[in-house]
């Protein structure tokens, strides 16, 4: 927080430079900071030192005598003289690199590291000229995989520990491990127990050799070869920072971009090697229209045609009959054309991004935010959330990584989540009595000690079979009994936030202010009259259009038919509803039922910016061009809306961003310069400056040291709920929000188990299912049920069984498992071949389910 | 840990051996420093180090099996593949090889039928070369599960087989991995119990006490 | 200007008559071309069949006229297509680019792609130009396969793939005469060049 410490640091010479560095920094680090960089291998500035390779041996004088110690492991001191370029060091640089090369094989012609490898460059900078080894190298079987995503390739390595350290320390999954001594140590797996991490790819990324490649990129490209751009992932809505690389118009790799707020350099295998979903073969390079011939055809068309059956089918429907569904998936700039096409061209607030899957847009617009880093640094973070590792896996290792030091995780989950095992205290709760369970346990001693300290919420959906209502009351305890605390929400898809941000849900306007008569002046000064009658969510608008009442549905990215935790009222909502028009980049199951398809640009393929959970606004790289004839959306929104004789008055990226400057109240100040100042990103709502300055508001030079203090002060200001900025008198509010009251839980059904529905990482929808060495690992496809509970029903493990609810009945397979809390079942919500939708009604606050043996 | 699921119908440790397990488990204050007595005890049971072993020994101390196995594989006395019921080391550093230790090897080689680091067809022997066994005095030497013998000739050597395969050394050469001390209990009031280093406050509890 | 300068004027002509030709009736007569003729290129294979190309980009790479296109592959493992585990899967020379400088020959670890004496193509059309892996790739005796818009005449199918680095790529001079190559299908192990040093030249390689 203090940076202003730095000044008072300790005084340490660097190859005869006096510098003053922090207590406690590490040698290497400091003479990288006075500009010498000592080779290494083993030192990752994101792990522990470990010093095993030695290549960073420094001469080192603490006043006894300059003497080799390795820089990775020594703090520096007051007054210590450090040589990085000694003939000593020299000696020694020298002969620690002809030692690994003794057994390295020199088949870097064929290594995908061959080019960006640590192991090459520090030979050719620090090695020896020629090694004195000429007997034969050590052979091993290469590469042998192990995992479905990694190849490991044990003639290369150099024993660094790097992705040992990886797995152990920052992963948590340590089932990669040395085995073996001397001569014969060696990186390996347990025998049929592969290194099934979801962070796999990361030691990827960290091994200074090619020992371990992606079986994705695999021998795709050399690194001499491809171009790049910085981006930020979309998978999920954490936002972890990457480089987008491609090769000849095609995505190759992302790499994870070390930033201090997100990321910190990691990625999920989901989000790394989620570029095969982009180059999938299925992509949509044309538009279709439904055959008039044939119903049950879409026939491929020109832009035109689709365009004008689009517009007829828009038209067709007047504000009321209209539902825009989805735009979580899309950049701020697309979500906001579309959200301005919807209030001014289509006259409607029937707008939702969310697919009754999320939480109430204003709650979490008017909750106090934090930050990842608030959580990571907090004294108690309070999980009321999903599966984390399954969801936001980078926000379950930056969680994961602060329980390992003072912050204490304490969750309260329906069954067990890939962080139980870090918290400090996991409580369960019998599905539909979350709040009252969150009001005992906040009352007693752990909420004392939460009130305490600094707290930060996660707020999600802990089971997408219980109604939203629950999480709501829930958060309303958490905000009476927490009062300090702030929160983070665990919302799952991309760009969800920023759809919100931008205004992609009923009764919201862009930058989070309320489409009530309070934001009528404001917003009619930008977009013209809007209507200002609340519009339905998305659940709201299938009950509609399910009984007629919705004329044309607009599906922006979205598939209610997977999504939607109630499959059955989607199936009579689509068959209710007389056109729908989708716009996606796959023929997702509800793409195939549209009558107008629109193919649009997906990641890489359109720049932008993107809004994480943090509400951090970071910048989308484009990279490639789409497949066919592919429009951004906001291209479609603007054709569209002249074939509706309207114009939306947007012409370009930059245009609308500017556009989003002035109209979203906070957004404000967030300037194009400085977004693509810092890779950091820019948290809005910034800050009020304390004496405006006005050339710092129209400059849009704002420096990155300004965009750090905000950073800093951020949190506070939010906390005051404040994104009023004084400079216009006109700007409206935020958006309210309050909690509804706690209900009692509904009466225990003895006969029935109460379903918890997950998502899992890899799943059924089309980023896994259309990325090739994804797909296979989406396979969990099972019913969990506490083996007592089994017992008492007479079911076998393993057998297949009949899941029945009001809703449907479906086969499973079911599975004990231990960890599952009696009289709960868990599933995945969408898995390959089940559903969890099908079983839920969305009118139910819980999921009762009955298993009977077929 | 210790309610262990119908489902899991696999376990390596034998009833006894389970029991001596947890015993050993208790005695650590982190369980994962039971890893290596409990690697002892697998061998003790199995004679080597199998798979099963490792899985469960990696459920009793909270680590993954490849952790047990990185673990265990570090430690030359851990055998991970079969081996015979008598590991014969014979030593082949300086003082030994200019005994005679090279002739020694072969002729071991001759009488057992098999060459260094393979077992006998019987499962009895294994025969393996060996660095300094520290009687450099009584060169050459030899180990039979890690007991010495001492200025080993060739027909000292023919002799130790033939007492080994008749049995008439079982009293003193037990079978490989048996290892007395994994079988010490520790009577509660002498135990060093669960406490964490930095809790320590007095001498450990095992040195008499004084006036005892 | 008078009769006599016309004839002064054919001084050289009759000067010259008699003279040794130096005028070859190309293409029907061809002059030997140097050793290290830039012709266009050929992949090599080793003398079992195998492909030396295990598709590492570096000609690509060290291209100054970014006319080679490569890109590599797993190896099957049953047929394998090249030793070892890549192999060049696509491989393409744009001929309307190259500027024959060799620099891919120098690059190539592996000796595969060398440079042959053959320039005499005229193509009609952007795609002849591109000469693909299937067009490169010598046959199984060895020698360049002949495309139809290539002039070839008797022999120019023989040690077609030029010439290789004469010493070890670290220049030292102990290795000069020293073949750091495989041997290749149609040819077996070629016997180097004579390397830069006096002490090596007047030696045989061996």
């Amino acid at each position: 927080m203090s940076n202003e410490t730095a000044s008072e640091g300790v005084m340490v010479t660097i190859n005869g430079m006096e510098i003053s560095v922090q207590p406690g920094d590490l040698v290497i680090d400091a003479a990288e900071r006075a500009g010498a960089h000592i080779p290494r291998f083993c030192y990752h500035p994101r792990m522990s030192s470990v010093g095993v390779c030695r290549q960073c041996l420094v001469d080192i004088d603490t006043g006894r005598g300059p003497g080799l110690q390795p820089s990775c492991m020594v703090p520096v001191s007051e007054g210590m003289v450090v040589d990085t370029e000694s003939e000593g060091v020299k000696r020694v640089q020298e002969g620690i690199l002809e030692l690994l090369l003794i057994n390295h094989p020199l088949d870097c012609p064929v290594c995908d590291k061959g080019g960006e490898c640590p192991l090459q460059d520090q030979t050719l900078t620090f090695g020896p000229v020629e090694s004195r080894f000429i007997e034969e190298k050590r052979h091993y079987e290469k590469p042998i995989a192990i995992s479905d995503l990694v190849y490991l390739d044990r003639e290369r390595c150099v024993l660094c520990d790097r992705c040992t350290r990886f797995a152990r320390e920052v992963a948590g999954d340590p089932l990669i491990h040395f085995m073996q001594r001397g001569n014969q140590t060696q990186v390996l797996t347990f025998p049929d127990d592969p290194f099934n991490s979801y962070f796999s790819g990361n030691t990827v990324q960290i091994c200074p050799v090619g020992a371990l490649t992606a079986k994705p990129y695999r021998f795709r490209a050399r690194p001499w070869d491809l171009s790049e751009v910085e981006s930020t992932c979309t998978t999920c809505s954490v936002g972890c920072r990457i480089n987008v690389q491609s090769s000849r118009g095609e995505l190759l790799r992302y790499q994870g971009v070390d930033i201090d707020s997100v990321n910190h350099g990691w990625l999920c295998d989901k989000g790394r090697f989620g570029f095969e979903a982009v180059n999938s073969d299925e992509r949509l390079g044309t538009p279709f229209v439904r055959s008039d011939s044939n119903p049950d055809e879409l026939v491929g068309t020109d832009w035109n045609t689709a365009l004008e059956a689009a517009a007829s089918a828009l038209k067709a429907a007047s504000g009321s009959s209209v539902g825009v569904i989805g735009g979580a998936r899309l950049s701020n700039e697309n979500a906001y054309a579309w959200s301005k096409f919807a209030r001014t061209v289509l006259s409607t607030d029937n707008v939702d991004a969310q697919l009754g899957d999320g939480l109430c847009a204003e709650m979490v617009m008017s909750l106090p935010r934090a930050t990842i880093d608030d959580a990571a640094t907090a004294d108690h973070v309070l999980l009321l959330a999903p599966d984390l590792k399954e969801e936001l896996p980078v926000l379950y290792l930056r969680l994961r990584g602060a329980s390992q030091g003072s912050t204490k995780l304490i969750e309260l989950a329906p069954a067990p989540t890939g962080l139980t095992r870090y918290t400090s205290a996991a409580h369960g709760y019998r599905p539909g009595e979350m709040g009252q369970a969150l009001d005992e346990l906040l009352g007693g001693a752990t909420g004392d000690a939460m009130r305490s300290g600094r707290t930060v919420v996660v707020i999600g959906r802990p089971s997408l079979a219980d109604s939203p209502g629950e999480v709501e009351a829930a958060v309303g305890v958490a905000q009476r009994l927490l009062p300090e605390a702030t929160f983070l929400p665990a919302l799952r898809r991309g760009n969800v936030l920023g759809a919100l941000d931008m205004g992609l849900a009923p009764g919201v306007l862009p930058g989070r202010i309320a489409n009530d008569g309070s934001s009528q002046a404001w917003i009619d000064t930008h977009w013209g009259s809007i209507p200002t009658e609340r519009g339905m969510d998305t659940i709201a608008m299938l009950e509609a259009a399910a009984s007629g009442r919705l004329h044309t549905l607009l599906l922006i990215g979205a598939d209610p038919l997977a999504d939607v935790p109630d499959r059955d009222l989607v199936e009579r909502a689509f068959a209710g509803v007389a056109k729908i028009v989708a716009v996606d980049t796959f023929a997702t199951a509800s793409v195939k039922r549209a009558d107008v398809v629109l193919p649009t640009t997906a990641f890489a393929e359109s720049g932008g910016t993107t809004t994480n959970l943090e509400g951090r606004i970071s910048t989308l790289g484009r990279m490639v061009t789409g497949p066919g004839t592919v429009r951004d959306d906001w291209t479609i929104a603007a054709e569209l809306a002249w074939r509706l004789d309207a114009d939306l008055g947007l012409e370009s990226l930059p245009g609308i961003w500017a556009e989003i400057e002035a109209v979203a109240p906070s957004h404000a100040r967030c300037s194009p310069s400085m977004l693509s100042a810092d890779s950091e990103g820019v948290l809005v709502p910034l800050p009020v400056v304390a004496v405006p300055e006005p050339d710092e508001i129209a400059d849009d030079d704002a420096d990155t040291s300004e965009a750090d203090t905000s950073e800093a002060e951020v949190d506070e200001e939010q906390a005051e709920g404040a994104a009023a900025v004084v400079e216009a008198p006109s700007v409206p509010a935020s958006v309210s929000w309050s909690a509804p009251a706690l209900v009692d839980p509904p009466a225990v059904d003895g006969y029935a188990l109460r379903l918890v529905a997950r998502r899992r990482l890899y799943d059924a929808a089309v980023h896994t299912s259309q990325a090739s060495s994804l797909a296979a690992l989406a396979d969990d496809s099972t019913l969990r049920v506490h083996p007592a509970e089994l017992g008492s029903l007479g079911v076998e493990s393993g057998s297949r069984i009949n899941v029945t609810t009001a809703r449907a009945t479906i086969v499973l397979q079911v599975t004990a498992d231990e960890s599952v809390p009696r009289g709960v079942a868990s599933m995945g919500f969408n898995q390959p071949g089940i559903s969890a939708a099908e079983l839920i009604d969305h009118r139910e606050p819980v999921t009762e389910i009955r298993i009977e043996t077929r | 840990m210790a309610a262990q699921s119908d489902e899991t119908q696999m376990s390596f440790f034998t009833t006894e051996n389970r029991r001596l397990a947890d015993v050993i488990v208790a005695r650590y204050p982190k369980r994962r420093s039971a890893t290596i007595p409990l690697l002892h005890l697998a061998q003790e049971q199995h004679g080597w180090i199998c798979d099963d072993a490792m899985i469960e020994i990696a459920d009793l101390v909270d680590a993954t099996p490849a952790e047990v196995k990185g673990t265990g594989t570090f430690y030359e006395m851990f055998k991970f593949h079969p081996v015979g019921k008598y590991v014969v080391n014979i030593c082949g550093t300086m003082s030994c090889k200019l005994m005679g230790a090279d002739e020694l090897m072969n002729h071991a080689e001759q009488k057992l039928g098999v060459a260094v680091g393979e077992t006998t067809e019987d499962g009895l022997f294994t025969l393996e070369h060996a660095e300094c066994q520290a009687a450099c005095t009584e060169a050459p030497t030899l180990q039979v599960n890690y007991r010495h013998e001492y200025r080993v000739t060739t027909d000292d050597f023919d002799r130790l087989v033939d007492d080994l395969t008749a049995g008439r050394r079982d009293g003193d050469i037990p079978a490989h991995g048996t290892l007395a001390r994994i079988r010490q209990e520790i009577p509660a009031n002498r135990a060093v119990g669960a406490v964490p280093p930095e809790e320590v406050d007095g001498p450990p509890a095992w040195l008499p006490q004084e006036g005892a | 200007m008078g009769m006599l300068d016309y004839v002064r004027g054919f001084k050289v002509t009759f000067e010259r008559l008699f003279d040794e030709r130096v005028t070859t009736e190309y293409p029907k007569e061809k002059r030997p071309k140097p050793e290290r003729f830039h012709g266009r290129h050929v992949l090599n294979r080793h003398e079992d069949g195998m492909e030396k190309c295990i598709g590492c980009e570096l000609c690509a790479g060290v291209c100054p006229a970014k006319c080679i296109y490569v890109r590599g592959s797993d190896n099957p493992v049953e047929d394998p297509v090249s030793p070892g585990e890549r192999f060049g899967f696509v491989y393409e020379i744009n001929y309307l680019r190259c500027i024959h400088c060799d620099m891919c020959v120098e690059a190539c670890p592996t000796q595969a792609i060398t440079e042959s004496k053959l320039f005499e193509f005229s193509f009609t059309n952007r795609s002849d130009a591109i000469y693909t892996k299937s067009e490169l790739v010598v046959d199984d005796e060895g020698k360049p396969r002949k495309q139809p818009w290539e002039l070839w005449h008797e022999g120019d199918d023989l040690n077609t793939s030029g010439w290789m680095r004469a010493t070890s790529s670290a220049g030292r001079v102990e290795y000069e005469g020293v073949v750091g190559w495989s041997g290749e299908l149609g040819h077996g192990v070629r016997s180097p060049e004579v390397g830069q040093s006096a002490t090596a030249s007047s030696e045989e390689g061996a």
